[in-house]
């Protein structure tokens, strides 16, 4: 098992020893993770930005459908969906909650994100894990009966904060090479 | 000129009569109707020249990416002698698409069906047991390749049209041409893409991004509000407005053609003002250029322009560069200059196709440009700036995402579809004294024309001859 992660693409991160599930670590890790869908299926934007390092690389690479042979090609890393650190971060914040224009969320979606298969790495870095987590967000827009869905693979790296934690990088790998919603104007 | 005919709708509707000119109105079904959508992928998709991405996204020979003309899959690629070919992505045995992929590098393009092979060109190459002589002996292989599109190069982007004989694509380009220069064919070595572009689906028919890509500015106003409420344009200079009003940013001069291109050349002078603390009229035109270089551009890459430009081209692009608009289907362009906090400017340069996947679906696709000689501290700003605010997670453009399927869904009701869209505020004010560019020209505040242009060529060929 310790070569799952290995098999995907984890960016610049070095990673070290696995921390085994129900560990301390692992359940505040989990809790973070949890805590932070539960503010941004609220709203709470502010709090969830709280929650983010100064430092945030906050990043969602394209994906193209490749021949089963040229398999890291699936993952595009020049143009991107999202290309952002903290202060843009912040400023997307300012644009949803400080504006009465932005139409994109106003009204805003109804969202789930379902957060699982998550499993946790130390760096070089003691005060740092490298994360992976499985997500699904089910998106409801106006009156649509349909739900857009947005499924996805996040890397993360966190950074203890006291009893909690720090976001300090995402890296979010849609599925979809088309996505499949008119907007990336949720956070993931 | 082109012949008018009068094809009509299964319910005896001519399809010149929605588009009404004596009232400068659109009937709302177009938006809607499979019938209508169905015609337009014969009249227009099926016949014009059609953008489908840059020849820097397929450098090396055997490069290739999949794109889309209309409703067709096409495969835009680059064979040994460097040249770039379009051909439909149909294998010419028995219609499998020939590649599944979105790009990759081949010298064969091999169908998984039944194996028959074609080159970058689209010729056939054979088929399996060639001794038995599998793709049989009634048609020759000359006549078994795919089949090809006519293909232009312009500034690098990539057009193709099913229309063999049909115009020529300066024809089509008119006397847009002149003003796509200044933007295109700028600069010595030219642009390339910063990488595959951002696809999404949008549930809206195609012509309400289409439409609104022929400079509409009007939307800006209200829709993109924010960008004068907290966004790049709320910071402003003395006696320009306040808070979320952008009206200053609307004047300028605005371009359109025959063919529906159309292009917004936006006043640069309170920039330059503002960047120079100088009046622009006492500037010359080598003056202005170094204050506020081209967006995309750096001082260092201004002496370009005169390479390939004329004086009169500079005289536009330091007083009204073209900033936004479109070409005729479903393209539209930003070069835009994006003020910064610390008071520097930072250009972004787009292009969009929404390619139509059906009468209540459009692929929005957005490549991101650079000029091939920009600094790599330039192109990572533009990049991030340009991601942060176009295209997916686009600050602006997510609020035009979820409006054109509003529009879309009006259109499909009983009632809704017999409404109109209107294009009422035409002024026709003409050129400003001593414009030197070709085209239909109107000065001053943003306005209807260019977009009630687009919806005549529109009209002019889906009433054509067929």
């Amino acid at each position: 098992m310790q070569d799952v992660q290995e098999r995907t693409i984890t960016g610049s991160t070095e990673i070290g020893q696995r921390v085994p599930v129900g560990t301390t670590d692992y359940n505040r890790i989990v809790e973070f993770l949890y805590e932070e869908a539960s503010l941004l299926d609220q709203i709470r934007l502010k709090e969830w930005s709280a929650r983010l390092a100064p430092d945030l690389v906050y990043t969602a690479p394209l994906r193209e459908t490749r021949g089963m042979s040229h398999q890291a090609a699936t993952f595009v890393r020049t143009v991107q969906h999202y290309h952002d650190d903290y202060r843009s971060v912040m400023g997307r914040i300012m644009r949803l909650t400080g504006t009465k224009s932005a139409w994109a969320e106003d009204p805003p979606s109804r969202t789930r994100r379902l957060v699982t298969n998550v499993l946790v790495h130390t760096t070089p870095n003691p005060e740092e894990f490298a994360v992976v987590s499985y997500l699904l967000v089910t998106r409801s827009r106006f009156n649509f009966d349909d739900h857009d869905l947005i499924s996805a693979e996040r890397h993360d790296l966190l950074r203890r904060d006291g009893d909690s934690f720090k976001l300090a990088r995402r890296e979010i790998l849609l599925d979809q090479a088309v996505i499949g919603t008119p907007n990336l104007a949720i956070f993931l | 000129m082109l012949t008018k005919t009068s094809p009509t709708l299964a319910d005896g509707t001519k399809i010149a009569d929605l588009v009404m000119p004596d009232t400068r109105e659109v009937r709302m079904r177009v938006l809607s109707d499979p019938e209508i959508y169905d015609l337009e992928m014969e009249r227009i998709f099926g016949k014009i020249w059609l953008f489908l991405g840059h020849e820097s996204e397929i450098p090396k020979a055997g490069d290739f990416v999949v794109r889309d003309m209309g409703s067709d899959s096409v495969i835009v690629s680059r064979d040994k002698e460097g040249q770039v070919h379009v051909m439909l992505n149909v294998c010419s045995h028995r219609g499998m698409r020939v590649s599944t992929l979105d790009g990759g590098n081949t010298q064969i393009h091999k169908c998984i069906y039944h194996g028959w092979a074609f080159r970058p060109n689209g010729d056939f190459i054979g088929s399996p047991v060639e001794r038995e002589c599998m793709h049989g002996k009634m048609t020759p292989k000359e006549q078994l390749g795919l089949k090809k599109a006519r293909v232009t190069l312009y500034g690098g982007l990539v057009f193709a049209t099913w229309n063999i004989d049909g115009p020529s694509f300066e024809e089509f380009l008119g006397d847009a041409k002149w003003y796509y220069d200044m933007l295109f064919c700028r600069s010595d070595k030219g642009m390339e893409v910063l990488g595959p572009p951002q696809r999404f689906v949008v549930r809206a028919n195609w012509k309400a991004a289409g439409e609104q890509s022929a400079a509409d500015g009007f939307h800006t106003l209200t829709l993109h509000r924010w960008l004068g409420e907290v966004g790049n344009y709320s910071k402003k200079g003395e006696g320009e407005g306040e808070g979320g009003d952008l009206s200053p940013e609307m004047y300028g001069v605005e371009i359109s053609s025959p063919h529906g291109h159309a292009l917004r050349c936006i006043d640069l002078a309170r920039k330059i003002r503002r960047m120079t603390g100088l009046d622009p009229t006492e500037l010359s035109v080598r003056q202005k250029l170094d204050a506020l270089p081209p967006v995309g551009m750096t001082k260092d890459m201004v002496s370009q322009l005169y390479n390939n430009l004329s004086e009169e081209q500079l005289a536009v692009m330091t007083t009204m560069p073209p900033q936004v608009g479109g070409m005729f289907p479903n393209v539209l362009f930003g070069f835009v200059y994006i003020p910064q906090a610390d008071g520097s400017v930072v250009g972004s340069l787009t292009m969009h196709a929404y390619v139509p996947r059906g009468p209540d679906k459009l692929e929005f696709v957005n490549w991101i440009f650079a000029e091939k000689d920009a600094p790599p501290e330039l192109r990572e700003k533009m990049l991030k700036q340009t991601i942060q605010l176009f295209g997916t997670s686009g600050m602006v453009e997510q609020d035009d995402s979820d409006t054109w399927p509003h529009m879309t869904l009006s259109a499909k009701g009983a009632m809704g579809r017999t409404m109109t869209l209107k294009y009422q505020a035409c002024y026709e004010t003409g050129a400003p004294k001593g414009w030197p560019g070709p085209g239909i020209v109107n000065e001053g505040f943003t306005k209807d024309d260019t977009q009630w242009h687009w919806w005549m060529y529109w009209r002019d060929l889906m009433t054509a001859e067929a």
